[in-house]
């Protein structure tokens, strides 16, 4: 299954790629051909092509064919351990096949063979025209005018000559990056976690008993839970707490039926992951848990064929009622994770495990979410296993347990700064001149087409010299274009956005921007040179590497660590180092507390407080959050559906 | 703001509203503009052009299709087309056309015309369906045509499921490729002293950015896994699979007949009109 979602990435992958460097469209093939089945590379290259078809007709699927061809042939090379000598040999074989092929295909379909032969001869006999006029120029035009209706009498040779040699080039090139490629894959490390397991034919997976369980990840040296002695009987509720590390999560696969590493776990039968009368599963990323593009269908989506489902039902029960034709690309946080407790509910599950099921879902979303959640057990026979690491969640449950861990938390090699004596007072923002003017602002995307959407109106505002602003709004709210269009990269359509009294598009990269993925952020291999080439300078500058991370509360041994090892927390504050390297004119952070614990949350608002205070940095946060936020951004904004409203009662926020 | 802005390009979202065509099932949609393209390829001449480009028209007007859904053409294609339609025209070739004194020779022009409106059909009808077709519809149609298949134990379910996958997982990378892209954007450009230093770092740049690519899909990819182990394996994919209907009939057999007609015509009069 893991293969198959991977070939299902790596196509969406390719299609892109292979619009714009199709060349390198080959490499993401050549590593689902070097890691998986041959099976799995032809349903993705059959996927692949068939949305190339959708998009750009036959002229796409014969491109994202062609990478996939090549790709395969790099990746299968680099599967076997062979080197160069042998993609040549390959690459030359496949090149060979593909012309006979093509060369093949034009002598079948002589009409549009003709049409394309005339048409050049069109252009090349008028260019010739052209040169014949020009002086000194006559006698190319004379070789042209000859020389090319004799190239078309040989064109089998030549055309499967040049496509020949195409291949054995872009399967080169293909070779070269993929093995690149390979080096740098090798250290990330897979974050999938749940796995098939083969199916007992009988699923009770209550009452369980877990007894002194430990579990420790392949080609790791510490346990990553327990020992844990534990038990769930049918029909309960019961919290799991505890701060990041201490094993939460693997505590919940323990349940959804992974064999410990030492221990014992008992329960009456199979754990029957996903099956009816089983073990259902809701995750913490709402995005990625719905697999259906259509809400209805992704209620039903992976039942056994055959099965029939009262989806009206179900999407009503979890409040999502009249939505069932909708697109789930629409949905909110909030939404998407009901979404997923309607289809766990389809499965009629005996138990039910919710893994930080609400830590990516705005104040609203969230109450909703812990309602339902809450409301489950009058209606359905089955057992709870709520995993949370706000406590306030936990107080529905008839029993809470709290695991401890083994200090293996996110911030052990986290220093705060030491608290340097204030240089300045607080700067009074209200008299600082403006650092970012907006004025009357508004932008739709896909402007002019059937889908233009509106996601501004007519926003004004100023930013001051020090200020802290936070931008406070729901899902849709238009916050984040807001912060796209401050920080340059969106150029609004009406109004404008100004730095420093010119047009902040103009000047991209004055106004730092932190999103909410850090790591899609971090662009190369290492700390060091991840912060060095954010920040301007060289990687061999070690004593300004070390000074930047400092800036951000980070040891300078972190220096030479992967970015790959890093932690959530860790990411966000090396993007933060490269950024203030470069002495910002404002800081733009969109939620940067999103899937950061409490604790990390705690020291990354303290860091920013006193980067504000001392430096007189500019700061505007864009969070659906209030929690915590007051000291750092004393003013704020509320955005709601593009416009600026007056304040909201605080206590929708604090609920 | 004086420039109009351009319209990008939008892709797999159909044009909001219904219609006939909008209802008509997706993989009857799928076999029309496969056997077009297919019928294309083979007889490349102006009637099947001009039937095919009728038809694409005749869909629009009837999915009423806004010509706002067409992207902006950007100035070099137009540069190239203008570039590609004078040579071409100089080429001369029959037929000949006297005006007064001057004999031009139209036939370079002709082919030039044929083989761009050719593309531009073909872009057309690639169009239309993506303009008119839900995506949740494209994997659940591509199991029922391809149930045939089973028989000879291709996997096609398995392709339906990768497929309807990768439509669903296509919008969320496109989101997070354009926040790698708005990053690198915001970083300094970095300036090497030589061309072979220039050239060293964009190639390290460029295996950077592959890898960076390559990593949030994987990461992707492993979340998907997670979901569809918690769901138990795969299954069904659709909640309430759509059939062909009787439009679906009349559809196909207006796109035989047109297609009978070209061919016949091309075999008339011939592999090229003029």
């Amino acid at each position: 299954m893991a293969a198959l979602s991977a070939a299902t990435a790596i196509v969406a992958i390719v299609v892109p790629f292979a619009a714009g460097l199709s060349l390198l469209g080959t490499v993401p093939v050549g590593l689902l051909a070097y890691r998986n089945r041959l099976r799995v590379l032809i349903a993705g290259t059959i996927a692949g092509s068939l949305i190339a078809f959708l998009v750009a007709g036959t002229g796409g699927t014969m491109t994202v064919v062609q990478c996939a061809y090549i790709g395969a042939v790099a990746g299968l090379v680099k599967r076997r351990n062979r080197g160069t000598p042998t993609v040549i040999v390959v690459g030359l074989c496949a090149g060979l096949a593909n012309a006979a092929a093509s060369v093949g295909a034009l002598i079948v379909l002589s009409r549009l063979r003709n049409l394309i032969f005339e048409s050049m001869t069109a252009n090349v006999m008028g260019l010739a025209r052209v040169l014949s006029h020009v002086p000194y120029m006559r006698p190319a035009s004379g070789y042209l005018k000859d020389g090319f209706p004799r190239l078309l009498t040989y064109w089998p040779w030549w055309i499967g000559g040049s496509l020949l040699l195409g291949v054995l080039v872009v399967t080169l090139i293909g070779w070269w990056a993929l093995s690149r490629v390979l080096t740098r894959l090798s250290n990330v490390a897979g974050v999938q976690k749940l796995d098939m397991l083969p199916d007992t034919g009988v699923i009770a997976p209550l009452p369980v008993r877990l007894d002194d369980v430990t579990f420790r990840y392949p080609r790791s040296d510490h346990d990553a839970l327990g020992p844990v002695t534990l038990s769930v009987e049918p029909g309960e509720h019961v919290a799991i707490t505890g701060v990041n590390g201490a094993g939460k999560t693997t505590l919940m696969l323990v349940l959804a039926g992974q064999p410990p590493t030492s221990g014992t776990v008992e329960r009456p039968a199979g754990v029957g992951l996903g099956k009816v009368g089983g073990t259902a599963v809701i995750m913490q990323h709402p995005e990625s848990q719905v697999l259906g593009t259509r809400v209805a269908d992704d209620v039903v989506w992976g039942l056994p064929p055959g099965q029939s489902t009262d989806v009206r039902r179900l999407l009503e029960e979890v409040g999502l009622d009249g939505l069932a034709e909708r697109d789930t690309g629409g949905l909110s946080g909030g939404e998407l994770q009901r979404l997923a407790v309607a289809a766990a509910l389809a499965r009629e599950p005996s138990l039910l495990i919710a893994d930080e099921v609400t830590s990516m879902v705005d104040q609203p979303g969230r109450a909703a979410l812990l309602r339902l959640l809450a409301g489950l057990r009058e209606r359905h026979q089955m057992a709870l296993v709520h995993i949370t690491h706000y406590n306030n969640e936990a107080d529905s449950a008839e029993r809470i347990v709290n695991l401890t861990g083994n200090g293996t938390s996110d911030n052990t090699q986290m220093v705060e700064p030491a608290a340097a004596p204030t240089p300045t007072p607080p700067v009074d923002t209200g008299s600082a001149p403006a650092v970012i003017e907006v004025d009357r602002l508004g932008h739709v995307y896909a402007s002019g087409t059937p889908w233009a959407t509106t996601a501004l109106r007519d926003i004004s505002f100023d930013v001051h010299e020090g200020d802290g602003l936070l931008i406070h709004g729901g899902n849709g709210s238009g916050k984040s274009t807001l912060a796209w269009v401050m920080s340059g990269l969106t150029v609004p359509t009406t109004g404008s956005c100004l730095l420093d009294g010119r047009p902040v598009s103009d000047q991209v990269g004055a106004v730092a921007m932190s999103f909410q993925a850090a790591r899609l952020q971090l662009m190369r291999s290492r700390v060091d040179r991840e912060v060095a080439s954010a920040a301007g300078f060289s990687p061999h500058e070690t004593s300004r590497v070390v000074a930047a991370l400092t800036t951000v509360g980070l040891d300078a041994s972190l220096a030479s660590r992967r970015i790959d090892q890093l932690s959530g927390g860790q990411m966000r504050r090396v993007v933060l180092a490269g950024l203030l390297a470069r002495s910002p004119r404002a800081l733009i952070l969109d939620e940067p507390l999103a899937g950061v614990d409490a604790a990390s949350q705690r020291g990354l608002v303290r860091l920013l407080e006193d980067l504000r205070r001392r430096t007189g940095l500019t700061v505007v946060v864009i969070s659906h959050d209030f929690a915590g936020l007051e000291d750092l951004c004393p003013r704020t904004l509320h955005l709601q559906d593009g416009v600026v409203r007056p304040a909201p009662a605080i206590a929708g926020g604090a609920a | 703001m004086s420039a109009p802005a351009r319209r990008p390009v939008v892709l797999l979202r159909p044009v909001p509203g219904t219609s006939t065509i909008h209802e008509l099932w997706a993989g009857t949609k799928l076999i029309v503009v496969f056997g077009i393209s297919v019928l294309l390829t083979f007889y490349p001449g102006w009637v099947p052009i001009g039937l095919v480009a009728a038809l694409v028209l005749t869909a629009v007007w009837m999915a009423r299709i806004p010509r706002g859904a067409l992207p902006s053409v950007p100035r070099w294609l137009w540069v190239l087309l203008a570039i590609g339609g004078i040579t071409a025209a100089m080429g001369g070739g029959p037929p000949d056309v006297h005006i007064g004194s001057v004999v031009a020779g139209l036939g370079g022009l002709l082919n030039f015309l044929r083989i761009t409106s050719l593309s531009i059909v073909l872009l057309g009808l690639g169009a239309m369906v993506s303009w008119t077709t839900n995506v949740a519809e494209v994997a659940p149609a591509v199991a029922t045509l391809g149930r045939p298949l089973r028989r000879l134990r291709v996997p096609i379910d398995e392709w339906a499921v990768v497929l309807g996958l990768a439509l669903r997982a296509f919008p969320m990378l496109i989101d997070e490729f354009r926040i790698l892209y708005a990053a690198r954007r915001l970083r300094p450009r970095e300036v090497a002293p030589t061309r072979r230093a220039r050239l060293r770092r964009s190639r390290v740049e460029m295996i950077d950015m592959v890898t960076a690519a390559i990593t949030v899909a994987l990461r992707r990819a492993d979340e998907m896994g997670d979901a569809i182990a918690a769901r138990g394996g795969t299954g069904q994919i659709s909640a309430a699979p759509s059939r062909p209907r009787w439009p679906d009939a009349i559809a196909l057999a207006i796109v035989v007949a047109g297609s009978a007609g070209a061919i016949a015509s091309e075999q008339l009069l011939g592999w090229t009109i003029f």
